[in-house]
């Protein structure tokens, strides 16, 4: 025998220090920051709070971006095109989504969209299109 | 603990979640479900130690034997345990909130060993104490889940 | 099996909201401190151990996320989750890890953010067929074993409602803690909103935020670096049958707890725990469970509880301070409360309780007791014990 059902939970994260002046940055100034790490000194982004590498706390905030490399990306059923990219001024990948890219290919130049209305997480950067495209 | 300029404001993400399950009940616990939909509530015997499972599972934790021998047990039986729950708390089933207050209760069935987690329709406190008689209040339309007893009344 | 130790302990400032952090950034400030106060460097970490219950945050993975905070990219890093006792229990596995020789120094992270999700939904989700219908959480599982453990050894709400405010007068000098009510009275406690028969409002614990760290060592990691490790003596860990109702008379049986105490006072050479112990941690949930771990304990003769606790026993200038710390009614972010009872235990070996210090502290007892199917049992000692 089977049983099914659905609950639905409320649930609301805290960004912390690191993301949400990452956050804030985004929504108020429409600009990517990414943090220097204390540790290992490569430009985190997505900022922390802790540097993959070295586990380094990030720190002092760096402007990363708009700009961006596509490093690798996948297409999901009904879902878009995935990727990860590599922000100017950045060391580590951000996975985000492809908008505005016809034909995708590693190592071509992007640019990220900023979404119109913008409430301070990573979903103010509603993907990343081609350069050039311009909408 | 971060270095440099930190946004004074302390941002959250709301992730309102919408969760779906299906579990499968396996043998034993299809066979008491389905004795349910005729309200027939039935155990299951360990060989071993002689103790009456209900829930009746596959296997006796104590004496870790299997369990296979099924013995019937009565709609009614004793209150082992009692409270009156009167915090609002989410239903697991639905997520929806479960009007207060509400009684609870463990009640050893006549026939079983262990005692079932239920509801009470009694919720005065001054009228609830361990060892009072109690009997299964059926939902009118059976439909083969713990909830077909809606909760236990005291027998008077 | 060889010795083990903890050199180190810390702990964040828990409370109802730690908006202020994420998940990983809370793990953060207990593991950072916990590694200063043993003078330990993150690379010099050979194990991370977490403790959590995911689905009270909704959040997969969070040995991943988390793990971040607690420096363990790279190393061998698993999670514990056994309810409450996730976090003694935690605690334990490193022991064994140390204790097989496969690690001189593991960092333990226990952390919770209760406010994030919806802690008393994740409790109602229990199995689907029998608990889901009925289920009232850890309050509703209590307040039933709580009806049986009042008939037959007769405590009072009275009893109960001290050991109420002794919690919070201890939490008062604990500058972690989150209840900190150092005025509380029996009589606030009595006319506190009613719960579920009979458990009041401030007989329950609150649902926290935060995080505690430990740093576990191998016998020879302990004596090179720390002047006065916490030796364990004992770690014991039981589990139950999986439905409450399988379990006769919790709170007067309880089989799991007697049986881990039982064991770990043999190993650990303990007597009489009332007179042999300088201190204990343990975790109790309700202010009626106190009552009931110390005759499972064997602090006292069964029905003899409400007594300690009248005379004053167990308070802070008793024979056996219980909870300086002020307890899990005082602060719980559960996967955190277990290694919040192992550390503030070993704090009172390492003599740096503050003023929650027991003077002279050498042994000192933590549980841990998870849903009401697991209890751990900790003994910690300022001498290393026979190995």
């Amino acid at each position: 025998m089977i049983v099914e059902g659905r609950v639905q939970i409320p649930f609301r994260y805290a960004a912390g220090a690191a993301a949400s002046r990452f956050g804030a940055a985004l929504r108020d100034e429409r600009r990517i920051l990414g943090a220097r790490c204390t540790g290992c000194d490569r430009v985190l982004c997505p900022p922390g709070p802790f540097c993959g590498s070295c586990g380094g706390a990030a720190g002092a905030a760096v402007e990363v971006g708009p700009g961006a490399t596509l490093l690798a990306w996948t297409e999901l059923p009904d879902r878009g095109a995935f990727a990860l990219v590599r922000l100017d001024g950045a060391d580590g990948a951000l996975a985000h989504r492809l908008v505005d890219v016809p034909e995708p290919r590693v190592g071509m130049r992007l640019r990220a969209r900023f979404a119109p209305e913008r409430g301070g997480d990573i979903r103010d950067i509603e993907g990343f299109g081609a350069e050039g495209i311009e909408r | 603990m971060t270095a440099g300029a930190i946004a004074a404001e302390p941002l959250g993400v709301a992730c309102p979640m919408d969760l779906g399950w299906r579990y499968a009940s396996g043998a034993a616990m299809e066979r008491f479900l389905a004795g349910l939909r005729e309200r027939r509530i039935e155990a299951l015997r360990c060989d071993g130690c002689g103790r009456r499972y209900l829930p009746p599972r596959p296997l006796c934790g104590d004496c870790r034997l299997p369990l296979d021998r099924w013995v019937p047990v009565a709609a009614a039986g004793t209150l082992e345990a009692w409270s009156v729950y009167r915090l609002p708390i989410l239903d697991g089933r639905t997520g929806e909130p479960r009007p207060t207050p509400y009684g609870i209760g463990l009640v050893r069935l006549d026939g079983a060993d262990t005692t079932i987690n239920h509801l009470l329709a009694e919720t005065d406190p001054g009228r609830l104490r361990i060892g009072l008689r109690v009997r299964a209040v059926w939902r009118e339309e059976l439909r083969g889940a713990l909830d077909d007893i809606l909760h236990f009344e005291v027998a008077r | 099996m060889s010795a083990v130790a903890i050199i180190g302990t810390g702990q964040t400032r828990h409370a109802s909201r730690r908006d202020d952090v994420s998940q990983p950034e809370l793990v953060r400030e207990a593991a950072e401190a916990a590694l200063a106060d043993a003078a330990v460097g993150p690379d010099e970490v050979d194990a991370v151990l977490l403790a959590n219950m995911e689905l009270f945050e909704g959040r997969a993975l969070p040995e991943l996320w988390a793990g971040a905070g607690a420096f363990a990219a790279g190393k061998p890093c698993m999670k514990v989750a056994t309810g409450g006792t996730s976090g003694t229990s935690g605690c334990i596995a490193a022991f064994h890890q140390v204790a097989a020789g496969l690690f001189d120094l593991v960092l333990v992270v226990g952390f919770e953010k209760h406010s994030e999700g919806h802690s008393q939904t994740g409790m109602a989700l229990t199995d689907p067929f029998w608990d889901r219908a009925v289920a009232s959480g850890a309050l509703g599982n209590f307040a039933l074993s709580i009806s049986q453990y009042v008939a037959e050894r007769g405590a009072t709400a009275e009893q109960a409602a001290l050991v109420a405010v002794k919690a919070r007068r201890n939490a008062a000098r604990n500058p972690h803690a989150h209840l900190r009510m150092g005025d509380l009275t029996v009589e606030e406690v009595l006319s506190s909103r009613m719960l579920a028969d009979p458990v009041r409002l401030l007989d329950m614990c609150p649902q926290s935020d935060g995080a505690c760290a430990i740093v576990v060592a191998s016998a020879a990691a302990a004596r090179r670096r720390s002047r006065r490790p916490a030796w364990v003596l004992a770690a014991e860990t039981r589990h139950e049958q999986p439905y409450i109702g399988d379990i006769d008379r919790r709170l007067v049986t309880m089989r799991t707890l007697r049986d881990a105490a039982r064991v770990a006072y043999r190993r650990a050479g303990i007597g009489d725990p009332l007179t042999d112990l300088d201190v204990a941690e343990i975790y109790e949930p309700v202010s009626y469970a106190e009552l009931a771990w110390y005759e499972a304990l064997g602090f006292c003769a069964d029905g003899d509880a409400g007594r300690l606790v009248e005379e004053g026993v167990t308070g802070m200038e008793g024979e056996l301070p219980v909870n300086p710390s002020g307890g899990v009614l005082s602060s719980n972010p559960v996967g955190a409360s277990g290694v919040i009872r192992v550390a503030e235990a070993a704090l009172q070996i390492h003599g740096r309780g503050g003023e929650r210090q027991v003077e002279g502290a050498r042994l000192a007892l933590a549980t841990g007791y998870g849903v009401y199917a697991w209890a751990d049992a900790v003994v910690l000692g300022a001498e290393a014990g026979a190995t």
